[in-house]
């Protein structure tokens, strides 16, 4: 409670009504009725305060967001807190704290607080726009007592200084308003409402409270944006096996998000085969292991019978087509297979990606279902080792590339459950109707068969592919939460660079001659050193006092009335921002 | 490009110099304190006659009180130069009354400034500005050593940003005399830097993928510059609620009013207004980092916002720094709980950068530190 001078009513719009949110004011009358109570909460909503406090709700609420894991950015880890915390999760989840920034109370909090801003946002565009047609206020009796003041004594008649400061203040692009002009030079000060003598009010900074509005208009905008974005926007995953395809269809997805309005049918018609994936990693120092670039080579058609394009695909490029871009998110490794049943006939061959955890270097882990088996079904539970280490019997991965490839198979007969029940997963396998086949782990490398017991059948660890992860998104909003975004900058840096400021000039007769009395104040929240601005505007005005005192005497020699030549002499433009009071 | 390890070694070197110099340039401030000449209103007395002459044409009205630090309006006070003590601590705890709106600057040169302010200041003038020095040219050699703006992992973040309050804060200290701060500011800075010096030391290094881009010199640099300007508005703000603190209990009855290192140290309107220009500087920084980190994880990861933990941690800090701005607005917010808002903005800011970064897996898990 320092800055006594940040008053609650601004000087600058006395009539802006008070944003402190009083209680209701007709309340001690005893008749308060609806419409009374609903202005009241408006009022409340719209105050400052409460506008702080959800400032506050706002910032809060998202810090469980980035605490608990969420359903939109990790699914898994919800998945894991769920099994983890029996207990507690479930009552986290009825209050939304899995999905924070979808929950309706964190929706309410920014809905109000938008509500608040529009509430004040709004009507003060009206009074910005009002004032801009208005002009700026008298000059105060008592100029000394303003923040910023200066007296000195000229030999100018009165009118003859305020001339003077008008031509110095429109100079610097003030808007002005005069004293009504006496038009005899030099006669006694006319006594107005607003003190003695001539006077100049002048008045400059709208530009302040335009950035502010712009940049609060232009929150408005933002939040406007990524409402377009989730109701036109979609996003799509997609894992690409290196060597295959895929086309921009629902059910060539592996996971499809659409926006509210946005359909199966709206996915435009692209198809994207990826040609080859590297990977390449820093091979030695503190290092060794970071990976060092991504290149896929992918091959295109925009649509269906198109011609096919080609392009790279790397992190920080995504690829445009067709109105989406697909942007490179991850990689990893699909060991490659060749499968026989007991009959002898091959029932797989092919890759079968597998899920790097988060142990580094690569580890991967996936199954290999093959329902194709008979007269059992087979199944592999696995891990591919990119660059194998035996470390005291345990097989590690001492390198993300693939320098020495080994994977490591439990193998499975029986029913693989893939008929009934829910859908799998291709990563997890349901083991419940199986027999587990071998006892230990058996490693396989390239080129590798394990024989299954009781002529079961065989695999053999034939390669591997790398593969990538897509995602494929629209978002019509993006643009326009960019341009928002950048207005709302804008719109602060003009808040915060331009000051509203008023200078004041009044010129009295004195026992001296002509006293000339400068006075300003500024915003007071502003950030700049008014005081610089005014003393030098109060020493040029002087020296322009100074300067027109002097030029007087050779004119009058010259035989001119100088008082009256000053009136016409007014260059065109100057007069159009020059109003006299009374005009 | 491969790393320049000699460089790289050239860099730590003028870091370990920094760090040394910023030590002894606090202990000269410290100096200062204790040894240092009483700087009280008669500094202002020291304003060459010809100038004080000319200020006082444009200047006060109030006539004979142009000569007095504080109070009347276009006098040009310095911020190291509080008022007379019992004129200050009435202020402290009346809130201050006529004073002008921005910080005045002082009518004496700098050079002439530093130079009057005793030897003390002096020494740890030109200590911190040399320590800049050598910070400057580590921060640059790690640059050149590594081949890209050197920000790309905590280590780094954390000696740029350094890098940035201290220069700031040489600014600032100069243009406003605010020579009693330094002792505060260069100590955070000292602290700061030696903690990353010692615990979370990363050689110079290539970046992965994700971080090669352009971007990263924008968004990066953004941030930096911003968390650099709020860490010297967070020294401030401490230091307010400190001299606020001092000024409540004189009120209060319950200290002595007088005491010498709060004599020395600028006035709570000072402090604030400091402040709060401070964050005004920093705050369209932030908001521009932020945007430019909406573009770039736009271009790496296919949108703009996706709540992230870092995102969310920047966006909570965004919106207490802007919570704020606001406050000074409210009536019954102003002064001492605005300052609490912006210093738990920089704890959130602290909380992203050490803690979130760090010990919560997200998309922005660069830091670098094992």
């Amino acid at each position: 409670m320092t800055d006594v001078r940040v008053t609650e009513t601004d000087p600058f719009e006395s009539a802006a009504p008070e944003r402190d949110g009083r209680g209701p004011a007709s309340a001690a009358t005893g008749s308060f009725g609806t419409g009374d109570w609903l202005k009241w909460a408006w009022r409340q909503l719209t105050s400052m305060r409460i506008a702080l406090v959800l400032l506050f709700l706002l910032a809060l609420g998202s810090v469980p967001g980035s605490i608990l894991p969420q359903q939109g950015t990790d699914p898994a880890g919800v998945q894991q807190y769920f099994s983890s915390h029996p207990a507690l999760a479930p009552l986290l989840s009825r209050l939304g704290l899995f999905d924070v920034f979808g929950a309706p109370w964190f929706a309410a909090v920014y809905l109000l607080l938008f509500a608040s801003l529009v509430g004040c946002v709004v009507p003060r565009t009206f009074r910005l726009a009002g004032s801009a047609r208005t002009l700026p206020p008298q000059a105060p009796r008592n100029l000394a007592r303003l923040p910023a003041s200066a007296e000195y004594a000229t030999a100018l008649s009165p009118e003859q200084a305020a001339e003077v400061a008008a031509r110095v203040l429109s100079g610097h692009g003030f808007r002005l308003r005069r004293s009504a002009p006496t038009g005899l030079a030099g006669s006694a000060a006319p006594t107005g409402p607003a003190g003695s003598g001539h006077w100049v009010s002048a008045e400059k900074g709208y530009l302040r409270e335009v950035g502010n509005l712009l940049f609060h208009l232009a929150l408005l905008g933002v939040l406007v944006a990524i409402a377009l974005g989730g109701l036109f926007g979609y996003k799509a995953d997609r894992l690409l096996v290196q060597g295959t395809s895929f086309s921009d269809t629902q059910t060539d997805l592996d996971e499809f998000y659409p926006g509210r309005l946005v359909t199966a049918a709206d996915l435009p018609p692209f198809s994207i085969t990826l040609n080859t994936f590297d990977a390449s990693y820093i091979t030695s120092g503190a290092q060794r292991g970071q990976p060092n670039s991504f290149d896929a080579q992918v091959s295109y058609t925009a649509s269906p019978g198109g011609p096919t394009r080609t392009d790279r695909l790397e992190v920080n490029r995504p690829l445009s087509v067709d109105g989406a871009k697909v942007y490179l998110i991850g990689h990893g490794y699909a060991p490659e297979f060749k499968v026989t049943d007991a009959r002898g006939q091959v029932v797989f061959d092919g890759a079968q990606p597998f899920i790097s955890g988060t142990t580094g270097n690569f580890l991967s882990q996936g199954v290999l279902k093959v329902s194709g088996a008979e007269p059992d079904q087979l199944g592999f539970s696995g891990v591919f080792v990119p660059t194998a280490v035996d470390i005291d019997g345990t097989l590690e991965s001492v390198f993300p590339a693939a320098d020495n490839p080994v994977v490591s198979l439990i193998a499975y007969a029986g029913n693989l459950g893939m008929n009934s029940g829910p859908s799998q997963s291709v990563y997890q396998m349901d083991t419940a109707g199986m027999k587990q086949l071998t006892a230990a782990p058996q490693l396989l490398r390239a080129g590798q068969t394990l024989k299954l017991p009781d002529g079961q059948g065989t695999i053999t660890f034939t390669g591997y592919q790398q593969w990538v992860s897509l995602a494929i998104t629209h978002d019509p909003g993006q643009l326009p939460a960019l341009i928002c975004g950048m207005a709302a900058l804008g719109g602060l840096l003009l808040s915060f660079v331009v000051r509203r400021r008023r200078v004041f000039v009044r010129a009295t007769t004195s026992p001296q001659g002509t006293t000339v009395q400068v006075g300003g104040l500024a915003r007071t929240d502003a950030s700049g050193a008014f005081e610089d601005e005014f003393a030098s505007l109060a020493a040029e005005l002087r020296s322009a006092h100074q300067q027109a005192a002097q030029d007087q005497p050779a004119q009058d020699q010259a035989g001119h009335d100088q008082a009256g030549q000053d009136e016409t002499a007014q260059p065109p433009g100057q007069a159009a921002t020059v109003r006299h009071e009374g005009e | 490009m491969p790393v320049n390890l000699a460089l790289g070694h050239v860099s730590n070197d003028f870091l370990i110099a920094a760090l040394v110099i910023y030590s002894l340039s606090v202990v000269a401030f410290a100096g200062d304190f204790a040894f240092g000449r009483p700087r009280r209103a008669g500094t202002a007395g020291r304003v060459p006659q010809e100038r004080a002459t000319a200020l006082a044409t444009v200047g006060a009205v109030g006539g004979a009180d142009s000569t007095t630090a504080t109070g009347s309006p276009g006098v040009q006070a310095p911020v190291g130069v509080p008022a007379p003590a019992g004129d200050q601590d009435a202020r402290g705890a009346g809130g201050g009354s006529g004073g002008t709106d921005s910080m005045p600057e002082l009518a004496v040169p700098a050079l002439r400034a530093i130079r009057e302010a005793g030897p003390w200041v002096r020494a740890g003038v030109a200590l911190s500005s040399v320590g800049v020095a050598a910070h400057i040219v580590a921060v640059v050699t790690r640059g050149l050593a590594v081949h890209r703006a050197p920000w790309g992992n905590m280590y780094e973040f954390v000696t740029a940003l350094t890098c940035v309050a201290a220069i700031f804060f040489l600014f600032v200290m100069i243009r406003y005399r605010a020579w009693s701060l330094g002792v505060f500011v260069m100590g955070a800075v000292v602290v700061a830097l030696g903690l990353a010096e010692t615990l979370i030391y990363t050689a110079a290094g290539q970046l992965v993928p994700a971080l090669q881009s352009y971007w990263l010199d924008i968004h990066v640099t953004a941030m930096t510059l911003a968390t650099g300007i709020f860490f010297v508005a967070a020294v401030l703000g401490t230091v307010y609620l400190i001299v606020d603190r001092y000024a409540r209990r004189v009120a209060a009855g319950r200290a002595e009013p007088g005491n010498g290192i709060i004599r020395r140290l600028p006035t709570t309107e000072q402090l604030d207004r400091l402040t709060y220009r401070t964050i005004v500087f920093g705050f369209p920084v932030w908001t521009f980092g932020v945007i430019a980190g909406a573009i770039w994880a736009d271009q790496a990861w296919g949108r703009y916002w996706g709540w992230d933990p870092v995102e969310t941690w920047a966006f909570i800090t965004w919106v207490l720094y802007a919570a704020f701005l606001h406050a000074r607005a409210t009536a019954g917010w102003r002064g001492r709980r605005a300052h609490y808002i912006q210093l738990l903005g920089f704890t959130s800011l602290m909380f992203n950068i050490l803690v979130v970064q760090v010990f919560i897996t997200g998309l922005h898990s660069y830091a670098g530190v094992s």
